[in-house]
């Protein structure tokens, strides 16, 4: 890779923690129910309602593998 | 996890406000946009070939897709045209990293370096993701264009495009014996695999908008072990390429799988076929956990819409897809707990906790898995916005989930659990992993660039004081001989003595 393309590839995403093994809520009777952040959905609404409605409409690729 | 595994993706690829494109010119000029110099070709063909079957012959042609005959006039018309060699039309690059980056056909691929660390696989599987948006955003500036990049397996118009898991495994397991072990596993795995898909299509095109299956890729499959990818396409496929010592190993190449977007998806997935494979290597596998009537079931669990994904088994005995999974799961619990180090360990957990999850409250997995994930996005979308099921602006959504934009694309706007930090994967895009072959070949190019004369997964061939070197790199297949390998290469200032080195 190059110097310049290194330079120029941004961390955008938000950082996390990896994840561990124990993560789940430690109760050992029945299935576990892991926890769950739900996302800030107003944030991504916004995202959502920048798609441009047709896109799958137009889009089209070759077959591949 | 002592077993070499890698991903190779081929990408979606348009231009914006575009419905039709040279899908091949762009591809081409898009890896040509990730070099500032000359394009200068040094892979090596020769040791392709995808016609060879597993089961012990040469096939005489592949299927294609109908659509292809009319692309492929359009194709040799722009060869001659514009005149592209084979060599130009591949664009193969060869990364420090040790993947392989090039135009598939019609499509920008990334192989990632061969691993042996599940956290490294997935590092590495995001780097391809980063490197290709790099190299979006610079062709998108060169054309005043914005290029587009999807990691997904549809267009929803019936062509399909692959993500393959690849696996080095023992030759001596009959091509049968690991057929009747590992396809009814590819069949169930997509219930923590799928990545989701809005619409059930044929080659013919959509079927059935609006209706929400677990996989990309399921409606795609229609014979239980062939050759062919591009059409046709079996559960099991049974390319002969080992990329390795074919008298001691195979390659699964797993072809039955979607691209994944989520790191735990892509953990999971890979780390439970790995042992999986173990399994078969040990003859661990009962034939009871074959299903009837494979390509049926393929599509009936990904269109279930119950969630209670019912198999039966050969023997007549009816159960869940989630049961089914915890039969592999048990079993490698049983047997592979000897072995246990920091990766298995992990996905025997995630494994166990996630058929658990599955069971109690699917939805409760909407951080982890891609399918729940963007059901969960679509689902919100269509409350808010009083959107129906069959709308095409949800298929369109489903798209943008795999848009590798991270400023764009929709699963980067959902918090998904990581397993891998930003910090390794920035590591990967210049570093190959460090207990493979590939670091031989990534540091290879990093400094010996100009010596290069030609490279296979295999094989680094070399000119030096004007003659050619082979270095064959089958042996390390063996972890001790790569860090031999690795280490003479990190010891030699030169080509010549790196040579020199390795024939002692």
């Amino acid at each position: 890779m190059t110097a310049n393309m290194i330079a120029q590839l941004e961390r955008k995403q938000r950082d996390t923690k990896p994840i561990g093994p124990g993560d789940g809520d430690g109760d050992n009777e029945g299935p576990k129910r892991q926890k769950v952040s739900r996302p800030d959905t107003q944030e991504l609404l916004k995202r959502m309602r920048r798609v441009d409605k047709d896109q799958s409409r137009r889009y089209r690729q070759r077959t591949g593998e | 996890m002592e077993r070499l595994f890698g991903i190779e993706t081929e990408y979606g690829i348009t231009l914006e406000n575009e419905a039709h494109i040279d899908a091949v010119k762009q591809s081409i000029e898009l890896i040509k946009s990730y070099r500032q110099e000359d394009f200068r070709p040094v892979w090596d063909y020769r040791g392709e070939d995808p016609f060879r079957d597993e089961r012990g012959f040469r096939a005489n042609a592949l299927s294609n897709h109908p659509d292809e005959k009319e692309e492929e006039k359009r194709d040799r018309k722009r060869n001659i045209k514009e005149r592209l060699s084979f060599a130009e039309i591949k664009s193969d690059h060869i990364l420090t990293n040790g993947a392989r980056l090039y135009n598939d056909h019609a499509h920008p691929e990334y192989s990632t370096p061969e691993c042996s660390s599940l956290f490294d696989l997935v590092a590495h599987d995001k780097a391809g993701e980063r490197i290709l948006q790099r190299c979006a955003e610079t062709r998108s500036q060169k054309l005043g264009k914005r290029v587009l990049l999807y990691k997904n397996n549809t267009d929803f118009h019936g062509h399909s495009y692959g993500c393959h898991d690849n696996y080095l495994m023992a030759r001596e397991v009959p091509f049968e014996t690991l057929k009747q072990g590992i396809m009814p596993f590819f069949i169930t795995r997509q219930i923590f695999a799928g990545s989701g898909k809005i619409g059930i299509e044929t080659e013919a095109g959509l079927a059935t908008p609006g209706h929400y299956q677990l996989s990309q890729r399921s409606d795609f499959f229609h014979v239980e072990a062939s050759v062919d990818t591009m059409h046709n396409r079996p559960i099991v496929n049974t390319r002969d390429e080992p990329h390795a010592d074919a008298s001691k190993y195979r390659r699964l190449h797993g072809i039955a799988g979607d691209a994944n977007m989520s790191e735990y998806a892509t953990a999971l997935k890979v780390g439970t076929t790995a042992l999986v494979i173990t399994l078969i290597e040990q003859r661990r596998i009962p034939e009871s956990l074959a299903l009837v009537n494979p390509i049926d079931t393929i599509k009936t669990v990904s269109h279930d819409q119950t969630y209670r994904w019912i198999v039966m088994t050969a023997e007549g005995k009816t159960m869940s897809a989630i049961d089914h999974q915890r039969e592999y799961l048990a079993l490698a619990q049983k047997h592979l707990s000897e072995a246990v180090g920091l990766e298995i360990d992990w996905v025997l957990t995630e494994w166990e906790d996630t058929l658990n999850a599955l069971e109690a409250d699917p939805m409760s997995l909407t951080d982890r898995l891609d399918w729940v994930a963007k059901k969960w996005l679509l689902e919100t979308f269509a409350e808010e916005e009083g959107v129906a099921w069959d709308d095409p602006w949800l298929q369109s959504l489903d798209l943008e989930y795999h848009n590798i934009d991270l400023d764009e694309g929709l699963y980067y706007g959902i918090p998904m659990r990581r397993v891998v930090t930003d910090e390794q994967v920035d590591a990967a895009l210049h570093n190959p992993p460090a207990d493979t072959r590939a670091y031989f070949r990534g540091r290879a190019v990093d400094r010996f660039s100009n010596a290069i004369k030609a490279i296979q997964w295999d094989s680094i061939t070399f000119t030096v004081n004007g003659r050619t070197r082979e270095i064959n790199l089958n042996a390390l297949a063996d972890a001790a001989i790569a860090r031999q390998y690795n280490e003479a290469l990190d010891q030699s200032p030169n080509v010549e003595t790196l040579i020199e080195k390795l024939h002692q």
